[in-house]
């Protein structure tokens, strides 16, 4: 008898000790660019993913099993990410994807997690074809037509008719212009001149002088901190006073640092509210700058949401991927540091848009745009 | 007074593609290499120039600071890597160029982070009137006035000095030059320590117009300044200055009128194109 006991317990020992390793992790996977043009939001996105598991781990994991983050570089390009995402797949076996990338990385990617039946959170990626992709494939970023329609409504309620458009000339640029003009005649808005820049671009000598010619009463000028902290520096240093807005794309303090006092009162419509009161965001705030001692960003905040939302649908589903995870994430609802998330049936989230603006050298609220007509992301039926 | 505006704003861009692409000029009359990883001076120049800034709040410092770091790294850029391979073919040389080039930003990422740097004192920020109706910042002004100060000196220094004199002689023809006792490594060593200094200097002055040092920020000039050498007619010094500054101007006013079209480097490119079509052999060739 306490032979036999004693045999169960080794054989039990060893069953788990071998089996530990098929059920000892559940494995998120990953795709960011930390090389390349991208690097910085790349950095920012996988600081907030890397929070998301940490704050979840700390809090016993997924029926107490740790989550680990599988990490890809894709250089924010098509080439890198679809690779990264047949090795998260097929070779990490990941039971969720979450994307810390720009569109056109995020678009090569999701189609694949879509046919592997993985679900893909994708945090910050703006272009409309993402969750075209399939039901697999969620986003708990504002798309860009959206975004601009805000811009659009933020114009008018800022009494500013006349507008000159500076688009940057990538799928998020683009988006946001579209959005932008689409909404403006509705608010009476007319845009007097366009004109495009590329990603390289850092001197816009030639374009602010023409800017100055058009006479504009406000300037909405999409980027990324890195072309709009030296646009809004040379706008302001060459005499442009109008007021500029911006997108989520400026949400970083490297922005601030860039433009430096120019980028005082510059309008930014983004979905992380530094001074909103929801605990879930304060926190959120205060843990991002204790691990890395800067402050966190639209990129750090979206990514850290996108990885939260994937890890409480697994806890749902009790580590399970597939179908079920999918079932989970799109019935749930989830209270997120960029506010509570649920997804229509195209899996694009509805939410308020924050204004953001820059004063003594921090984003603080400027004002809410809640126009749930306006603010409508499209559905399946469009 | 817009046309006025745009070609004045042409012209300081054009003063920094003259800067960075007089490097390149200087080394491939020299040994006929198409040097890509000059860029990685123009960074580099940057880097230094923030770094001593922030430091010792003076950008006087950070410009002699940036010139003098960026001229030895390129003579050591010259001595380790381009003349073991100078008997190569000359496709050997551009793409170990080329890949010079690459690692050097990556190296630039690790060690400085991806997020890149900005100034922590205000240099030259305040904007200049000119003539009533012209407003520059006062960056915008010492670049102008600072490579046309340093190209003055040098084209000075190139036909009054013995060793300027002897840069050229081996420039048109370097046997001859040797066998009248010319060193071919030390005009080598002048030609990479003055083109990477001056790439340097245009480096810190993009940064503190831009008030940012990014690893990528020569990625640009790295083949926009081939792009200008070819325009100037290959190795003609005078030729890379008129072409660098009419580029400068075609661009600026594209940027407006063709923008919506092609992009500021795609509209370089175009050009350059067009020009060669009309003129095989670049605009100021010596032949």
């Amino acid at each position: 008898m306490k032979h036999k006991r004693l045999a169960i317990a080794v054989t039990t020992a060893f069953a788990l000790q071998f089996g530990a390793p098929a059920w000892a992790q559940v494995k998120i996977g990953i795709n960011v660019p930390l090389t390349g043009f991208a690097a910085a939001d790349g950095k920012s996105a996988l600081d907030g993913a890397k929070l998301a598991v940490a704050d979840a781990n700390a809090k016993g994991g997924i029926n107490g099993e740790k989550i680990e983050l599988v990490i890809y570089d894709d250089q924010a390009s098509p080439k890198e990410a679809a690779p990264a995402a047949t090795k998260l797949i097929e070779k990490d076996k990941v039971v969720a994807g979450v994307s810390g990338s720009y569109s056109a990385s995020t678009r090569a990617a999701a189609p694949l997690f879509q046919a592997a039946k993985v679900p893909y959170v994708v945090a910050y990626s703006i272009h409309p074809d993402v969750t075209l992709a399939g039901d697999y494939v969620f986003r708990t970023a504002t798309m860009g037509e959206v975004q601009g329609r805000a811009g659009a409504r933020l114009a008018s309620d800022l009494g500013k008719k006349k507008v000159v458009l500076i688009t940057l000339k990538n799928d998020f640029g683009q988006a946001l212009a579209a959005g932008f003009k689409e909404a403006a005649p509705k608010f009476g808005v007319t845009i007097i001149n366009e004109y495009e820049y590329s990603m390289p671009d850092r001197q816009f000598g030639a374009l602010i002088s023409k800017v100055k010619s058009d006479n504009p009463e406000l300037l909405y000028a999409s980027g990324y901190y890195f072309t709009a902290g030296p646009l809004v520096n040379q706008l302001r240093a060459a005499g442009v006073a109008v007021p500029i807005i911006g997108q989520e794309g400026y949400d970083s303090e490297k922005f601030i640092e860039i433009a430096g006092a120019a980028s005082e009162g510059t309008l930014v419509t983004t979905s992380l509210d530094r001074d909103s009161a929801s605990p879930v965001t304060q926190a959120f705030l205060k843990e991002y700058r204790a691990a890395y001692n800067s402050g966190a960003d639209m990129v750090a905040a979206s990514t850290y949401t996108a990885t939260s939302i994937a890890i409480d649908g697994l806890k749902k589903t009790g580590g399970k991927g597939g179908e079920a995870l999918k079932k989970a994430i799109e019935s749930g609802s989830f209270s997120t540091p960029i506010g509570m998330i649920t997804f229509n049936d195209l899996h694009e989230v509805k939410k308020d848009i924050q204004v953001q603006v820059v004063k003594g050298k921090a984003f603080r609220r400027h004002s809410v745009i809640s126009d749930p007509v306006l603010l409508a992301p499209p559905t399946k039926a469009k | 007074m817009l046309f006025v505006e745009l070609v004045a704003q042409g012209l300081v861009q054009g003063s920094i593609y003259a800067l960075i692409a007089l490097g390149l000029t200087l080394v491939y009359g020299l040994l006929r290499i198409l040097h890509v990883a000059h860029a990685a001076f123009f960074t580099l120049g940057g880097y230094v120039g923030v770094m001593v800034a922030n430091q010792t709040g003076s950008l006087a410092a950070a410009i002699v600071a940036a010139m003098i770091v960026a001229g030895i790294g390129g003579i050591l850029m010259f001595r380790l890597c381009y003349q073991p391979i100078l008997h190569q073919p000359p496709f050997v040389p551009l793409i170990a160029s080329i890949g010079l080039y690459i690692a050097a930003e990556e190296l630039f990422r690790i060690i400085f982070g991806p997020s890149g740097l900005s100034y922590k004192y205000e240099f030259l920020q305040g904007q200049v009137l000119l003539f009533g109706m012209l407003r520059f910042k006062q960056a915008e002004i010492a670049v102008m006035l600072g490579s046309a100060a340093i190209i003055g000196v040098l084209s000075l220094l190139q036909t009054r000095t013995r060793i300027g004199v002897a840069c050229q002689a081996t420039v048109s023809d370097p046997q001859m030059a040797e066998s009248f006792g010319i060193s071919l490594r030390r005009v080598g060593d002048i030609n990479f320590f003055v083109g990477s200094a001056l790439a340097a200097f245009a480096g810190v002055m993009v940064s503190v117009l831009n008030n940012l040092v990014e690893p990528t920020m020569g990625s640009v000039p790295s083949y926009k300044g081939l792009a200008i050498i070819v325009l100037g007619g290959l190795g003609s010094v005078r030729g890379t200055l008129a072409a660098a500054l009419v580029l400068g101007v075609v661009e600026s006013f594209g940027t407006i009128y063709l923008g919506h079209l092609l992009d500021r480097n795609a509209i370089a490119f175009a050009f350059l194109i067009l020009v060669l079509m009309w003129r095989p052999q670049g605009l100021f060739a010596r032949t």
